[in-house]
């Protein structure tokens, strides 16, 4: 019985949706959906990052990129990098981590036992850190 | 044997709901001893897909469901506002689905009825260039999409702030702790008999148990001379150590079930399957056709998947009511409170059944039914009152970092799992240092879980704080962790050791059906950091 009555209430909504949709023209709704969710963090990435994600966000943590950079102990990139990927959602919150002079990103990017391209990664997390 | 202890209600099952229900009927003035056989949220709890959802799947079968669901998400996204956060769902819809996108928006229309009882927003429908544009990494293929908001939530501190919660009011709650024998006199139960983690042998009295066993009720039941039957059901997650995506996304597996891919914070879960399960509960294994069963279904929506490393997966055991015949999910999760004073065993109460979304209105039931043998009359609070962190808004993360001098992403974590409490945690610590940089986490947090948390191996560790759950799988942080820990508890050297060495066994089942080419490689980078560990 309440299946029924539900798969009746479905068709129901189904029908006064084609109607509207009949009478009304669509119209884009993806920037209302971008400004709903801005204030948490969801900023779409390119289409040249996504291509090339699986790259970006393949440390392991080992730590060696910070060794080679000359950063290590130190809490900004890149030996927190996969940390700033990983929760590159909330990176306005933690900008200042950021913030500051520039690690040798070729040398820490040749010392990554996984081949992960540091200075498109530093980018990536900037540009995304900038909102 | 140690002394006995008499308490108006004993609670078996340290899951969200056992812990909901120890914390219900603390707050309406009970005595309550909650025993937990494992960790808090270690079973069921723990291995779900960490969502708080309405439930729109019901909307085929029972509306009413949907409305009860939603609106008890919303009284659970009230009462812990600083540990949940927004899930945001891109569902594609490609040809030749069983919901074309017409019917697809038209069941959303519908939810958007409900989401306001939760304080979500509606839907929004999009073009396939449009919902390509949010998630590139979709497949050409699709025709269209419509979004879909839910929230999520880290199950083990959902758990462990009611358990938190309940010891507050009053409650004694104890972990590692198997209930060995239920006591009897006549027709029925007057307490239990458990042992602790140091061999311990101890008598409890009660007016009422409750047995909230989730998969394990049944030998609960048995204990007590009754019989609860249940069809459980095995469900298994992929884990990866990033955000594959920024929105969470579902797709249909090729027997028509919904599966998600939900980034939660710094990792994804992709899941999950829905298989009977007739196995050791205490001992599960990922097979191989499941995680292909997931990653099929994920190739059709999200061709790239395949590309991504995952380091580990979940599995867990669904409690649901027994049915024979095939399921339907509207009544697969369902749950059923037992007063077995109908089977002639009086004082013993079950509940069985449910799911983590509705925990709260099972633990308010529960409770209710508890009260109703006691002849007690306090009325639940549970859906108006704050769990512990969400009493107040929070500073925000920049200030707390400059002031603490940690980095402001670690503070970001802390958050997320204190809530407003985080800096008390802060306050009561030796050191900011990072220990487990993947996570981050600090020094200072996991030395106050160890301290404050119940914390009595690395594994509560990783449940409580996130410790070795990131890409580097332990390998840079469980030894440093084992010092920290072992600090605080006491530990020997060579406990320490052993703790570390238990600890990446542990981890190691979970990461093993994963491992492609690069996890192998990872792995060998693993053992050498973990030499000695592994042998």
């Amino acid at each position: 019985m309440g299946r029924a009555d539900s798969l009746a209430k479905l068709a129901l909504a189904y029908g006064v949706h084609q109607t509207r949709r009949r009478l009304s023209p669509p119209r884009s709704q993806l920037q209302r959906l971008l400004d709903t969710y801005a204030p948490d963090g969801l900023r779409p990435l390119t289409p040249e990052e996504q291509e090339r994600h699986p790259q970006l966000i393949g440390c392991i943590n080992c730590g060696l990129c910070a060794l080679a950079a000359g950063r290590m102990g130190k809490t900004r990139l890149p030996d927190l990098a996969s940390s700033y990927l990983r929760l590159y959602a909330r990176l306005g919150d933690g900008s200042s981590d950021i913030a500051g002079d520039e690690p040798d990103w070729e040398a820490a990017a040749a010392a990554c036992p996984v081949g992960v391209p540091l200075p498109e990664v530093a980018a990536m997390v900037r540009r995304l850190a900038a909102g | 044997m140690s002394q006995p202890s008499a308490h108006d209600v004993v609670v078996i099952g340290g899951g969200v709901t056992g812990a909901g229900i120890a914390r219900d009927l603390s707050l309406r003035g009970l005595s309550v001893l909650l025993l937990e056989k494992g960790d808090w949220g270690g079973g069921t709890s723990g291995a779900s897909s960490w969502m708080i959802h309405g439930g729109p799947r019901y909307l085929e079968f029972d509306w009413d469901t949907t409305r009860l669901s939603t609106k008890d998400a919303g009284h659970i996204v009230t009462i812990a506002r600083n540990i949940v956060y927004r899930i945001v769902f891109i569902i594609p819809v490609l040809p030749h689905e069983k919901n074309n996108i017409e019917r697809m928006e038209t069941a959303m229309e519908v939810y958007d009825r409900f989401q306001p009882l939760k304080k979500s927003h509606p839907h929004v429908r999009l073009t396939a260039d449009e919902a390509r544009q949010v998630e590139p990494g979709l497949t050409p293929d699709l025709i269209g999409a419509v979004s879909m908001e839910e929230w999520g939530v880290d199950p083990h501190r959902l758990v462990f702030a009611n358990v938190e919660d309940a010891i507050a009011h009053g409650a004694r709650a104890m972990n590692h702790t198997r209930v060995v024998e239920l006591m009897k006199d006549g027709g029925s139960v007057i307490g239990v008999r458990y042992r602790t983690a140091d061999g311990t042998t101890t008598e409890a009295r009660a007016r009422v148990v409750v047995n909230a066993a989730g998969p394990w009720v049944p030998e609960i039941s048995r204990l007590g001379g009754a019989d609860v039957q249940l069809r459980p059901a095995k469900g298994i997650h992929l884990v990866y150590p990033h955000r594959i995506s920024k929105f969470a996304i579902s797709a249909e597996s090729i027997d028509g079930r919904d599966l998600l891919m939900v980034s939660h914070g710094g990792f994804t879960l992709l899941g999950t399957t829905d298989d009977d399960f007739y196995g050791d509960l205490d001992s599960m294994d990922v097979m191989a056709d499941e995680i292909e069963y997931l990653l099929q279904a994920f190739e059709r929506v999200f061709p790239a998947i395949r590309r991504f490393r995952p380091v580990r997966t979940t599995s867990g055991v669904r409690p649901t009511l027994f049915k024979w015949r095939r399921y339907e999910d509207e009544l697969s999760r369902r749950y059923q409170i037992f007063d077995h004073a109908a089977d002639g065993v009086g004082g013993f109460v079950t509940i069985a059944g449910g799911k983590l979304s509705m925990y709260r209105l099972m633990a308010e039931e529960t409770s209710d039914a508890v009260c109703r043998k006691l002849g007690h009359q306090a009325t639940s609070v549970t859906a108006s009152t704050p769990l512990p962190g969400s009493e107040s808004d929070m500073e925000p993360a920049e200030e707390l970092a400059r002031r603490c001098g940690i980095p402001a992403l670690a503070v970001v974590k802390l958050q997320s799992r204190h809530g407003s409490h985080a800096e008390a945690v802060l306050d009561d610590s030796r050191s900011g240092r990072l220990v487990c940089r993947c996570e981050p986490l600090t020094e200072a947090e996991l030395a106050y879980a160890a301290r404050s948390e119940q914390v009595q191996s690395l594994a509560d560790a990783f449940r409580r704080v996130g410790l070795a759950g990131g890409p580097c799988a332990g390998a840079a942080c469980v030894l440093r962790a084992s010092e920290i820990v072992g600090r605080e508890l006491g530990w020997s050297a060579s406990q320490r050791f052993d703790a570390a060495r238990e600890f990446v066994r542990g981890s190691w089942l979970g990461r093993a059906p994963v491992l492609g080419h690069a996890g192998w490689a990872q792995e060998e980078l693993v053992q050498g950091s973990m030499r000695g560990l592994l042998n």
